[in-house]
C-alpha cells in the first residue's frame, strides 16, 4: 500500500538516508528500529512530505506522492503522529482532534469523532482540557486521536512509546493493536527492539541512514547481528 | 573564514590601497575626489555594521544611532572647546562605543533576531529625537554648522588642507581610516577573535559548549563595532562640517548604509567597500532626480535580496559553492 | 492636576493607545503565526490614508462605502505583499534577515513612490462625525472618541473571527505548532496570507480612524510602525491580546509624558520605556499569553 524506493535525504549538504527502500501491507504493523540518528524519524517526515527527499519515491496504492505536498497526503489516506506528541498546546483537546479532520470533508467529522472516541474513550473526559496541561501519556492519546481523524489507511508514527510509563507504553501499544484491528496499517519507529518486534507484523532495522535488515517481528528478534547490537548491550542501546 | 575574506585577502586589500594611492596622484577632478570620500567614510560605516550584521550575524538595525553620537559629539567638542578634531574624533568614537555597550547588554542576553532589531532602531530613534531636541547646543533640524575641519598638516613646504572645498586631503584623510581599519579588521579576523566570530555566528550553541562566553564577545563586538561606526561619523562631520538630526540618524541614513552592506554583500569583508563605491558612486550620477533616489535604492535592496543575497563580494563565492555541492550529490548518488 | 485634567490625559491616551494597539495587534498577529517581521506594515497605513482621502474627497463618496473599500483594498494589497515579496523568501537560508531587509527596501520604495506619486502636499479629512461630550466638566470632539470605540470595535470582531471562526482555529493551530499544523493538513500558504490581509485591515482601520485629525503624508507610517513594533516587544513578541493590551499602555504613558515634559520628549520617553522593560523583562510585560 504504501511504498518507499530509494529514498534519499539530504539536510544541507549532509546525506542521511541513502537509498532506503520499505512498504507497508493492507492491514500491517510496520516497525523501524535502530539507534539514534540512524535516520529514522526522517523516513517518516520523509514518507509525509514533511521533509522533501532529494532522491527516490514515495507511493501510496501505486500512486506518486512526490508532487503532493504534505498538506495533500492526508487527503490520500495518510497520517502522522509526530514525535513528542506535538499538540496545538494552548488548544481544547476537543479542538485538537477536530482540527486532525482538516482534510476531510467537514460532513465526516462527526462520525470520524465519534469512531476515534469509541477508540479512546477516556478521551471523552478531557475534551474541554487545555492540551497543553495534561499528561505525557494523555497527550499521546490526543495526539494518536488527531490522526486517526483524517480517516488514514495508514497512520506514521513517530517514536510513540518516547518518554512514556510502562503501565502507558502498555496502553498505547494496546491502542495500536485496537487501531490496526480497525483496518488501519501502521509505520512506528522505536529503538527498543523487544517492543518493536513484539507489536509489529515486520520490521526494518536501521543504521546509519540505510537499511541493513528486514523480515519479521520474530525473525528480526532472532537475528544474530540484532542480538548482539541491540539484545546484547541493551542498557547502551536503548536511550 | 574563506567565505567571509574571499580567498586572498591581504592581496585584495595591497590592490584596493595601490588603486586608492593610484587615484591620489592622477589629476581627478574634485567632484569625483569628493564622492570617493564619502564612499570611504560610508564604507567604514558599513564595515563597522558588517562586523555585528554579518560575520557575527546579530541583526541590528539602528548602527546610524552610533554613527550620529560620533559626528556630534566630535562636532560639539570641536566647536564648543575649541579642541582639534585630530583630537575630539576618538572622544566621539569612544561614546559610541560605550553606547554599543549600553544598549548591547540587554538585548545580547535574547537569542530572538526581533526583538535585536527592534530595540536597536527604537535606540537610533531615540538618539536622533535627543540630538533633535537640544537646539540649544545642536540647533536641532536646522543645522549644526560651522564645525571646523581636522587641522591643516604641513610637511616641509607643502601642507595638507582638510574639509568640504579642500577635495584632494579630505579624500587622503578618508582613505587613510578607511584602509587603517580595514587592516586592524583583517588582522583581528585571521586571529583567535576572528575564529571565535566564525564560531559564534555558525552556532551559538556549539560555541557555548567549547567554553566561549557568548555575552563577552558579542558585547566586546558590538562595542567595537558601534565605535568604529562612531569613528565614521566623526570623520563625516569634520568633512561635511554641518550635521542635521535627520541626515545623520534618520531612515535615511538606515536605508542608504543597508542598501550598501546587501549590494555589496553582508558578511564579507570587502562588501561594504564595493557597496559604498558603486551606490555613492553610480548612484551620484542620478542626482538630478533626486527623488528616485530612495526609491531605486528600495528597489535594489529587494532585488539584492532576492537575486544576489550574498552580494557583489559574494556572486563569484555563490557559484563555487553551488558547484561544489552539486558535485558531491553527483558523486554521492554514483556510490 | 485637576480631575478634569486627568481625566483628560486618560482619555487621550486610550485614544492614541488604541491606534498603536490596532497597528501592533496586526504585526503580532503576523508575527505569531509566521515569524515575519514585516517592515513594511507602517507604508499599508499609509496607504490607506491615502485610498480613502481619494474614494471620500476626491470623488466624494461618502465615508463608510469608502472606508469599506479602502480595508478591502488594502487587504488585498497586505495579501499581494505577503505572496509576493515575503513567501518566495521563506524556503531560502536566512530567511529572517532577508525578509527584514526587503520588507526596508518595500517600504522605502512604497514612500518615495508615494511622494512621487501624491507629492508632498500634507492633507486631512473632514471630521466624520460632528459634535462635542461633555465629560464632568471635559469636553471632547465625537470624532476623537469615535477612534476608540471603533477600533475596540475592530478588535474585538478580529478576536472573534481568531477564537471563534474556523479561520481563526487554523491560524492559531499554525501559530502555535506550524509543522503540526502542516501534519494535518493546514495549507501555511493560506493562513500565511490570511494573517497578512487581516493585519492590513487593522494597519488601514487606524489610519482612517486618524486621517481627520492627522495629515496624510509618504511618510506617516514610520513612527506607527516604530510605536507598533515596540507594542508587539511589550507584549510578548506574537501575542495579539498582549499587544493591544501594551498599545493602551503606551499610549497611556506618552499622554503622561506630555503633562510633565515637553510634546517633543513623548517618543523618546515611549522608547526609553520599551528599552528599560526589556532590560528587566526581556519576554515583554505579558508574557505567555500567546493567540
Amino acid at each position: 500500500m504504501l511504498r518507499l524506493e530509494g529514498i534519499d535525504v539530504h539536510y544541507g549538504a549532509t546525506q542521511v538516508l541513502w537509498s532506503v527502500d520499505m512498504h507497508v501491507a493492507q492491514g500491517e504493523i510496520v516497525a523501524i528500529m535502530g539507534p539514534n540518528g540512524s535516520g529514522k524519524s526522517t523516513v517518516l517526515k520523509a514518507a509525509m512530505g514533511l521533509k522533501a527527499p532529494s532522491g527516490g519515491r514515495v507511493r501510496l496504492d501505486g500512486r506518486e506522492m512526490q508532487s503532493a505536498p504534505a498538506t495533500e497526503r492526508p487527503r490520500h489516506g495518510m497520517a502522522i503522529v509526530l514525535e513528542r506528541r506535538r499538540l496545538f498546546p494552548r488548544m481544547s483537546v476537543h479542538e485538537n482532534i477536530v482540527l486532525g479532520a482538516y482534510a476531510r470533508p467537514a460532513r465526516e467529522t462527526r462520525g470520524s469523532l465519534d469512531w476515534v472516541l469509541g477508540l479512546l474513550p477516556d478521551l471523552r473526559d478531557h475534551l474541554d482540557a487545555t492540551a497543553g496541561k495534561l499528561s505525557g501519556g494523555q497527550q499521546q492519546m490526543v495526539a494518536i486521536a488527531r490522526g486517526l481523524m483524517a480517516r488514514p489507511r495508514v497512520l506514521l508514527m513517530d517514536e510513540p512509546f518516547l518518554g512514556l510509563s510502562p503501565a502507558m507504553v502498555r496502553t498505547v501499544s494496546a491502542i495500536m493493536r485496537t487501531i490496526n484491528d480497525e483496518g488501519v496499517a501502521i509505520l512506528f519507529n522505536e529503538q527498543n527492539a523487544k517492543l518493536s518486534f513484539a507489536l509489529s507484523h515486520r520490521g526494518y532495522l536501521l543504521e546509519s541512514g540505510r537499511v541493513i535488515l528486514s523480515g519479521s517481528g520474530q525473525e528480526m528478534l532472532d537475528h544474530p547481528e540484532v542480538k548482539r547490537v541491540y539484545l546484547g548491550v541493551r542498557e547502551e542501546a536503548v536511550r | 573564514m574563506i567565505e567571509v575574506l574571499g580567498r586572498r585577502p591581504a592581496l585584495t586589500l595591497s590592490v584596493c590601497v595601490a588603486l586608492f594611492l593610484l587615484i591620489s596622484v592622477l589629476p581627478v577632478n574634485d567632484y569625483v575626489l569628493h564622492i570617493l570620500t564619502l564612499s570611504l567614510i560610508f564604507a567604514m560605516f558599513a564595515s563597522g555594521w558588517n562586523l555585528t550584521l554579518g560575520i557575527l550575524g546579530l541583526k541590528t538595525l539602528g548602527h546610524h544611532a552610533f554613527f550620529a553620537i560620533g559626528a556630534y559629539l566630535s562636532a560639539i567638542v570641536a566647536f564648543y572647546g575649541g579642541v582639534s578634531p585630530w583630537l575630539t574624533i576618538w572622544a566621539g568614537a569612544a561614546l559610541a562605543a560605550l553606547a554599543g555597550l549600553l544598549i548591547g547588554l540587554p538585548i545580547l542576553r535574547i537569542r530572538s533576531m526581533p526583538h535585536v532589531a527592534i530595540v536597536t532602531l527604537a535606540f537610533a530613534e531615540i538618539v536622533r529625537l535627543i540630538f533633535s531636541n537640544l537646539k540649544d547646543i545642536t540647533r536641532g533640524e536646522l543645522g549644526f554648522w560651522g564645525i571646523p575641519p581636522f587641522d591643516p598638516v604641513s610637511f616641509g613646504e607643502t601642507t595638507i588642507r582638510f574639509g568640504l572645498g579642500n577635495a584632494w586631503g579630505s579624500y587622503v584623510l578618508a582613505g587613510a581610516f578607511f584602509f587603517a581599519v580595514q587592516a586592524g579588521l583583517l588582522l583581528l579576523l585571521r586571529s583567535r577573535p576572528g575564529m571565535t566570530f566564525a564560531a559564534i555566528r555558525d552556532s551559538e550553541a556549539a560555541a557555548e559548549s567549547l567554553g566561549i562566553n557568548l555575552s563577552t564577545w558579542k558585547l566586546a563586538a558590538f562595542a567595537l563595532s558601534a565605535g568604529i561606526v562612531g569613528l565614521s561619523g566623526a570623520i563625516y562631520a569634520h568633512y561635511v562640517m554641518i550635521l542635521t538630526p535627520t541626515s545623520v540618524a534618520g531612515p535615511e541614513m538606515l536605508i542608504t548604509l543597508l542598501a550598501i552592506i546587501i549590494v555589496g554583500g553582508a558578511g564579507r569583508f570587502f562588501g561594504p567597500l564595493y557597496g559604498a563605491l558603486l551606490l555613492t558612486g553610480s548612484l551620484e550620477l542620478l542626482r538630478e532626480f533626486g527623488e528616485y533616489r530612495m526609491l531605486l535604492y528600495g528597489a535594489l535592496v529587494i532585488g539584492f535580496v532576492f537575486a544576489a543575497p550574498h552580494g557583489i563580494a559574494g556572486l563569484r563565492i555563490g557559484r563555487l559553492r553551488r558547484r561544489d555541492r552539486r558535485g558531491t550529490r553527483e558523486r554521492s548518488s554514483a556510490a | 492636576m485637576t480631575a478634569s485634567l486627568f481625566l483628560e490625559m486618560v482619555i487621550n491616551g486610550l485614544i492614541s493607545g488604541s491606534i498603536y494597539a490596532l497597528v501592533g495587534s496586526g504585526i503580532a498577529l503576523v508575527y505569531g503565526t509566521t515569524r515575519v517581521l514585516n517592515f513594511a506594515h507602517g507604508e499599508l497605513l499609509m496607504i490607506a490614508g491615502y485610498l480613502v482621502l481619494f474614494f471620500a474627497v476626491t470623488l466624494g463618496w461618502n465615508v463608510i462605502l469608502a472606508s469599506v473599500v479602502t480595508l478591502a483594498l488594502v487587504g488585498g494589497i497586505g495579501a499581494a505583499i505577503q505572496r509576493v515579496t515575503i513567501a518566495p523568501l521563506l524556503a531560502r537560508e536566512d530567511w529572517a534577515f532577508r525578509v527584514i531587509a526587503a520588507t526596508i527596501g518595500l517600504s522605502i520604495l512604497l514612500q518615495s513612490g508615494a511622494q512621487i506619486v501624491w507629492g508632498e502636499q500634507f492633507r486631512t479629512l473632514p471630521y466624520f462625525f460632528d459634535g462635542v461630550v461633555s465629560l464632568g466638566g471635559l469636553r471632547m470632539p465625537v470624532q476623537r472618541l469615535s477612534i476608540l470605540v471603533i477600533a475596540l470595535a475592530l478588535m474585538g470582531l478580529c478576536a472573534l473571527v481568531l477564537y471563534r471562526t474556523g479561520l481563526g482555529r487554523i491560524v492559531r493551530a499554525t501559530a502555535q505548532d506550524a509543522e503540526a499544523a502542516l501534519a494535518v493538513g493546514i495549507p501555511a500558504g493560506l493562513v500565511h496570507t490570511s494573517v497578512f490581509a487581516i493585519s492590513a485591515v487593522l494597519a488601514g482601520a487606524g489610519a482612517i480612524l486618524l486621517s481627520p485629525i492627522l495629515t496624510v503624508n509618504p511618510w506617516m507610517g514610520v513612527s506607527f510602525l516604530l510605536k507598533g513594533f515596540a507594542v508587539v516587544i511589550l507584549g510578548g513578541l506574537g501575542s495579539f491580546g498582549g499587544a493591544v493590551a501594551a498599545g493602551f499602555l503606551l499610549g497611556l504613558i506618552e499622554a503622561a509624558s506630555v503633562t510633565v515634559l515637553p510634546t517633543e520628549w513623548r517618543d523618546v520617553v515611549a522608547f526609553t520605556f520599551l528599552i528599560a522593560v526589556i532590560w528587566v523583562r526581556p519576554n515583554g510585560l505579558f508574557a505567555g499569553r500567546e493567540a
